[in-house]
């Protein structure tokens, strides 16, 4: 993050803040290069989609709490915990203790999370820029992107996106970015239409 | 729009994006329906948008495209969807990408 152009301060809030490695590793190439707000918006709610369909799962268990518990409770919420919790309350269905299985699962993760989070933070300047790493951060981004391309719809979609970003790479304002996402989603529903 | 705010801005939008997908649902009874045609437009955006980025990223260089083989970053991309086909794995494209990338430097400069 701090690779990225983030300032300490501003490389902790993203941090404490988004606690989501996955989504953080997407938006800080985006912030590198400067691309549009509503881009890095869009970006972090994809990767970050899989826990709209966590936190139905966990519902009910949540559902007795006040409103500012439930906010806190999703936040709380990651991959290793959810599976954790979820193997947990189907060996053990009758417990009373759901709540507060999740509760210490989670916290514990968000510390050993953050952690090592803050520690890569501080160490940063100990790595040298010469390694080339924000490469690092466009690779990323485009593991994100094949897997999206397994279907014949958003492959044409993503190809019609990557041509249009040539030619319009010097478009002012990132405009040839909503060219070429315009572009792209066009192609793909056409496929898709005609797929169907 | 300053440096300074563009990134405390993006910051708090990643954070947003944190609260509504994760607590969205536990806060809000129905899951609220938007039309279809949006939905399905809305699915295919986000790659494009990625593309749109990596592409220029990985093509040019200094305001030039750079389709050479001695465009390492390039060479390195393709490696790393190489990767990524025969892997599935993120850590891997991400590896092998930036191996890529280290060895033909090393090699060619």
């Amino acid at each position: 993050m701090v690779k990225a152009g983030l300032s300490v301060p501003q490389a902790l809030g993203m941090t404490f803040t988004a606690y989501a490695g996955s989504a953080q590793l997407a938006v800080l190439p985006l912030l590198a290069v400067g691309a549009p707000l509503w881009v890095l918006f869009f970006t972090a709610v994809l990767v970050n989609l899989r826990f709209v369909v966590y936190s139905m799962t966990v519902r009910d268990v949540f559902a007795p709490q006040t409103a500012p518990r439930r906010l806190g409770l999703g936040y709380l919420i990651g991959d290793i915990v959810l599976v954790k919790f979820l193997a947990f309350r189907h060996n053990e269905p009758q417990s009373p203790h759901h709540l507060r299985y999740f509760v210490t699962g989670a916290t514990f993760n968000w510390l050993v999370w953050q952690v090592a989070s803050v520690t890569g933070i501080l160490a940063a300047d100990s790595i040298p820029l010469d390694w080339g790493l924000e490469l690092a951060g466009t690779l990323a981004l485009l593991a994100l992107v094949v897997p999206a391309c397994a279907q014949w719809p958003p492959l044409a979609g993503v190809a019609t996106a990557a041509l249009l970003s040539v030619v319009t790479f010097h478009w002012p304002m990132k405009l040839g970015l909503l060219a070429a996402v315009a572009g792209g989603v066009a192609v793909a529903l056409l496929f898709e239409r005609r797929a169907a | 729009m300053s440096q300074t705010a563009y990134l405390w801005l993006g910051i708090a939008l990643l954070a947003l994006s944190t609260v509504l997908t994760r607590s969205g649902m536990l806060l809000v009874g129905e899951r609220l329906r938007l039309p279809v045609r949006f939905t399905a437009a809305l699915r295919y955006a986000p790659a494009c948008a990625l593309t749109a980025i990596i592409v220029p990223d990985l093509m040019f260089a200094s305001g030039q495209l750079q389709l050479q083989l001695d465009n390492f970053r390039l060479m390195a991309g393709i490696v790393a969807v190489g990767v990524f086909a025969a892997s599935r794995s993120t850590i891997g494209t991400i590896a092998g990408g930036m191996i890529a990338f280290w060895v033909l430097r090393a090699w060619f400069i």
